[in-house]
């Protein structure tokens, strides 16, 4: 049965054709109540934004937050306690207009420039902050924005404190013409003189953060994060795409764009900022090692390193079946079910956060790297990462490493120094990988880079070989104070079945090659390579992952202890002499 | 007056809002999901507007879209029916912000009564008897017994964080105390970690009661007597009837009284329902007050004459209530059954789909609230109730044969329905004799599974 048009509709009292309403007033939607979300165009309740971290609860979009409001969303109530307020713009260029300009904004607005600074807590920990408000010139950078950011880092640098910018920016401030420029320059200095002091600093891209704010404060964190979708780039979209007549790609130029290439850690969701922050600056409250065992570096028991090395070096194979062959222990190493690198971090330390890039070209999956800690010490992990099954590993690249994974992990090493982490790598890799975008990037100078970086690294740095350790891909994260390796896993110049290739031009004698390469961790043990082997269970998986963890773990406390109270430079002499006598 | 209603729900009771307001002379606009493009509402009203998909969420629950509805359409109130966004304080409270009349009570008294405690403590106040309870968390059986002694057995010992049954125990004398509450603190430990327990006067095998009440702008209050709701399945009511077997003249009085006083401590305004639990020994309390109009409101239309959903429009006109608590008569008896589409067999599973034919009965004191028409299609993603079916005799007796005769008139093809199943409620010497409760239908499950085979 149709309905279409058949039932009669209401007849109206007569007389009454349309009708005027008697009150005044008539249904409306008043001013402020309903906003359109300017990501999916949908009408939206301002109040339910405003409660939910100004986030479309339609389509999950981010508006822009204000100055004072996002200060309040990722720091303790009350805390904040606002620097540097009324500092006069000057109007370098006589630019006409400018001063009205400015005037009706800060009437509008109530802000006096296009950025908040300021000392505030987040979980208790004090910190510098500053936040741009997008309400103002875009928050264009001129000489006054320039000048508060200087000025909180370098008061942050004078009280030690680590330092949050919030970038939100359209670039340098046109009407301030090059005072605008020079700005760049004034806050990166100040930037590299706080990291310089060995202080944090943590920069937290919004939309949009473009142009010379990019290209200088946004881009220099020690971890740089964005929120999800945010614009972030030099250039604009709109002057690329003109330039070079060709239409941009989705997703050009936005956080997750930035990530894959490698120019950011991670993108964190709006709810998530003040823990993520919070749990970041908690990873750099401890840590300084060097500070912690300054007292007792000429401890007590009154042994050197090298004395100790005598006693108790070397004298630590424990092996559970001793009459595997090198080609059955290249097959365990490589089994599909073997504990992976991500499995290590996850059963040894605790509050892990992994950190993204390689600040250059792209992040590289196959390494994972992070800060965690180790029973409550700060400690930097970098793992060449396998995957779990198939897709995992096509992901991962079946733990091949391409340069801008040796160069994350040299970033990530690098700041290790800088903050005085140890630094603790698991290798896993067949080895580096080979092709044409790995060449092309230099996949042999980011591994010497590597080895010749981490010879000199003023922190413990300990390589635990738990699979396979392919050739240079492997030595460049374990050029190390010591190398373990697990029972079944291999350490070896090239893979069998290359080994066989060159010297036999015959791949397929890979296991006549695996008996004769020593590769196995009894041979190295034995050669000097490795300073200790784990014993594995049998079958090992994820299963029985504890039954090695727990002696790793009690290993690693006790290398911890012993390396971190040696001098930065005993601790590299240590390492020169230990791979200077092979 | 109120010039042009848009009616933010679905199925018989935009249907039947819609009729209301076409015998006042004021326009209607409907709303609907796309859906619900052949739903009888759609066609029905003056206008319909689609407001999103099918997912409830993104049409009949988004708040935005229906008032840009109203806003677009120049309608000047919303009638939101029952379910959807009926108690929902914060679209009561929009529809104060744009100058939409919302026909039900004020947003803040939307809010009060939802919530629990707030409710409890405002009923508590006004003297409406509530369910006894500990006053303070009870840790140990001592003072728990102690408690329960003063609260009146039997008991209910329950978790503070409860909810599942899980933690609950039930005492029903002093000796059975200790035991009781031991075993529920063991199984609160367990499923919450937590020990702290609550108790509370265990209202055994009650009716479910509740009482209509009016209430206009200038403080006038009527109670438009009882419904007795007692026969429900998994707390969904199946069939209800107006006035209930078991009130007296005196404790209907006693009851609506409370009822009055409940709605006006509360400072309610429009159609609202106070539900009580009535033990046998004619003990009532209070549960909770339904901030809208009901499904089961035809009932007490008929036994009153007055038409519930006219008097809402009224009242939020802002006129005044044109009769009295003395010219409130009830007459005769009113039954209520609720027409599911789905299937009891298969464990009551929804059953949407086409009508390929129907036909539904009539004749004196017979009345079919429905949105269902001859090759409507069901869609899924709704409530399963597609029709009401309520009957009228001058007294109980007489309304329950004309209900059975009315249910076996029924022929709805195509989709599984519950008709045959309430057939067989009706035929069960409790229902019969009227001495019914809550645990009815789970007493019956057994029997009335053997009925219809």
């Amino acid at each position: 049965m149709k309905l279409d048009n058949v039932f009669k509709k209401t007849r109206l009292s007569s007389g009454r054709k349309g009708y005027i309403s008697l009150s005044s007033a008539r249904p409306e939607v008043p001013e402020g109540l309903l906003r359109k979300c300017n990501k999916c165009g949908s009408a939206i309740i301002a109040e339910d934004v405003k409660n939910d971290h100004y986030i479309c609860p339609k389509c999950g979009g981010y508006f822009r937050v204000h100055a004072y409001r996002r200060i309040e969303m990722v720091t303790d109530a009350g805390t904040f306690e606002e620097w540097d307020t009324g500092l006069a713009t000057p109007n370098p260029l006589e630019y006409k207009g400018y001063e009205e300009k400015l005037g009706a904004l800060r009437a509008k607005t109530g802000l006096d420039e296009a950025v908040v600074t300021g000392k505030a807590q987040i979980d208790g920990m004090e910190v510098v902050i500053g936040v741009c408000d997008g309400r103002f010139l875009m928050a264009s950078m001129g000489e006054v924005v320039g000048e508060k950011i200087a000025r909180a880092v370098e008061r942050a640098s004078k009280e030690r404190l680590p330092v949050i910018l919030f970038a939100c920016s359209g670039g340098a401030r046109m009407q301030e013409g090059i005072i605008s420029l020079m700005q760049m320059a004034k806050t990166s200095a100040a930037l590299k003189r706080h990291s310089d002091a060995g202080l944090l600093y943590i920069s937290v891209l919004t939309d949009p953060t473009t142009g010379g704010v990019t290209a200088s404060f946004a881009m220099l964190g020690d971890v740089i994060l964005a929120e999800p979708k945010a614009l972030i780039g030099f250039a604009g979209p709109r002057v690329i795409e003109q330039t070079i007549g060709q239409k941009l790609p989705k997703g050009f130029q936005r956080s997750e764009f930035l990530l894959e290439h490698g120019f950011i850690d991670g993108i964190v969701e709006r709810p998530q900022m003040k823990e993520t922050l919070a749990q970041i600056l908690m990873l750099h409250k401890q840590g300084n090692i060097e500070a912690e065992h300054s007292d007792d570096r000429d401890d007590a028991d009154g042994n050197t390193g090298e004395a100790r090395d005598q006693n108790e070096g070397f004298g630590k194979l424990s092996v559970n079946n001793q009459l595997a062959s090198g080609w059955d222990r290249v097959q365990l190493s490589r089994m599909n079910d073997r504990p992976v690198g991500s499995d290590y971090i996850r059963e040894l330390f605790t509050d892990f956060i992994e950190f993204h890039g390689d600040r250059y070209f792209a992040d590289d999956k196959a390494v994972i790297g992070g800060i965690a800690l180790f029973r409550g010490m700060p400690v930097t992990v970098i793992a060449q990462a396998k995957g779990t099954n198939t897709r995992e590993n096509i992901e991962r690249n079946f733990g091949m490493p391409s340069p801008d994974g040796y160069r994350k992990a040299l970033r990530l090493m690098k700041q290790a120094e800088k903050f005085h982490r140890p630094v603790i790598c698991f290798v896993d890799t067949p080895g580096a990988f080979c092709g044409l975008e790995a060449e092309e990037r230099g996949q042999g100078e980011a591994i010497a880079r590597n080895i010749y970086e981490m010879s000199g690294l003023r922190v413990p740095v300990l390589s635990v070989i738990i699979g396979e350790g392919g050739s240079g891909g492997a030595l460049a994260m374990a050029t190390a104070d010591e190398v373990w390796m697990l029972e079944n896993s291999i350490y070896s110049i090239l893979s069998p079945e290359g080994f066989a290739t060159i010297l036999w031009k015959d791949s397929s004698k890979a296991k006549e090659a695996a008996d004769v390469m020593r590769l196995t961790a009894e041979d190295l043990y034995r050669m000097g390579i490795v300073e200790e082997v784990l014993a594995e269970p049998s079958p090992y998986t994820i299963e029985n992952l504890k039954e090695v963890t727990r002696v790793l773990e009690s290993k690693l406390e006790r290398f911890l202890s012993r390396y971190g109270k040696m001098s930065c430079d005993e601790l590299t002499q240590r390492r020169y002499d230990r791979f200077r006598k092979l | 007056m109120i010039k042009k209603v848009l009616i933010a729900n679905r199925g018989e009771i935009a249907v039947r809002i819609i009729r209301a307001c076409r015998e006042m002379g004021i326009e209607t606009v409907a709303v609907y999901s796309e859906a619900d493009k052949e739903a009888l509402h759609a066609k029905l009203a003056d206008e319909a507007v689609c407001i999103g998909p099918a997912s409830s969420s993104e049409s009949y629950l988004s708040m935005d879209r229906i008032i840009s509805a109203t806003i677009i359409t120049g309608a000047d109130a919303i009638h939101p029916g029952f379910g959807f966004l009926s108690e929902n304080s914060k679209f009561a409270e929009l529809c104060e912000q744009c100058n939409i009349t919302f026909i039900g009570p004020d947003s803040k008294v939307i809010a009060k009564l939802g919530n629990k405690q707030e409710a409890r403590n405002t009923m508590v106040s006004a003297g409406v008897p509530v369910i006894p309870g500990s006053t303070e968390a009870i840790y140990d059986s001592r003072t728990g017994a102690q408690a329960a002694q003063e609260i009146g057995y039997p008991v209910i010992v329950k978790a503070a964080l409860g909810g599942g049954g899980k933690g609950m125990r039930v005492a029903n004398t002093p000796e059975e105390f200790e035991h009781s509450f031991q075993t529920a603190q063991k199984e609160t430990q367990m499923a919450f970690g937590d020990n702290t327990m609550y108790i509370e006067h265990f209202v055994q095998r009650p009716r479910h009661i509740e009482f209509q009440i009016l209430a206009d702008k200038y403080g006038n209050v009527v109670h438009l007597g009882e419904r007795d709701c007692s026969i429900q399945r998994n707390h969904q009511k199946m069939i209800e009837e107006s006035p209930s077997a078991a009130l007296s003249e005196e404790l209907r009085k006693k009851m609506g009284e409370a009822a009055v006083k409940a709605a006006k401590a509360a400072g309610y305004q429009n159609a609202g329902t106070i539900e009580f639990l009535l033990e046998k020994n004619g003990n009532f309390y209070f549960m909770e007050m339904n901030t809208r109009i009901q499904v089961e409101h035809p009932v007490t239309e008929w036994v009153t004459g007055i038409d519930l959903i006219k008097e809402q429009i009224r009242i939020a006109s802002g006129r005044k209530l044109p009769f009295t608590q003395e010219d409130i008569k009830l007459n005769g008896h009113a039954i209520e059954c609720r027409i599911n589409a789905e299937n009891p067999a298969k464990g009551f599973r929804p059953s949407p789909g086409t009508i390929t034919d129907m036909y539904l009965p009539g004749g004196k004191g017979i009345r079919v609230d429905s949105a269902i028409y001859s090759g409507y299609t069901i869609p899924p993603y709704y409530d399963s109730m597609v029709a009401k079916l309520i009957v009228w005799a001058k007294n109980r007796r007489e309304a329950v044969q004309k209900m059975q005769s009315a249910l076996g008139e029924v022929i709805i093809e195509g989709i599984d329905t519950n008709v045959d199943y309430q057939y067989e409620i009706l035929n069960r010497p409790d229902y019969l004799s009227g001495d019914i409760d809550i645990e009815f239908i789970a007493e019956n499950e057994e029997a009335l599974r053997e009925a219809l085979q």
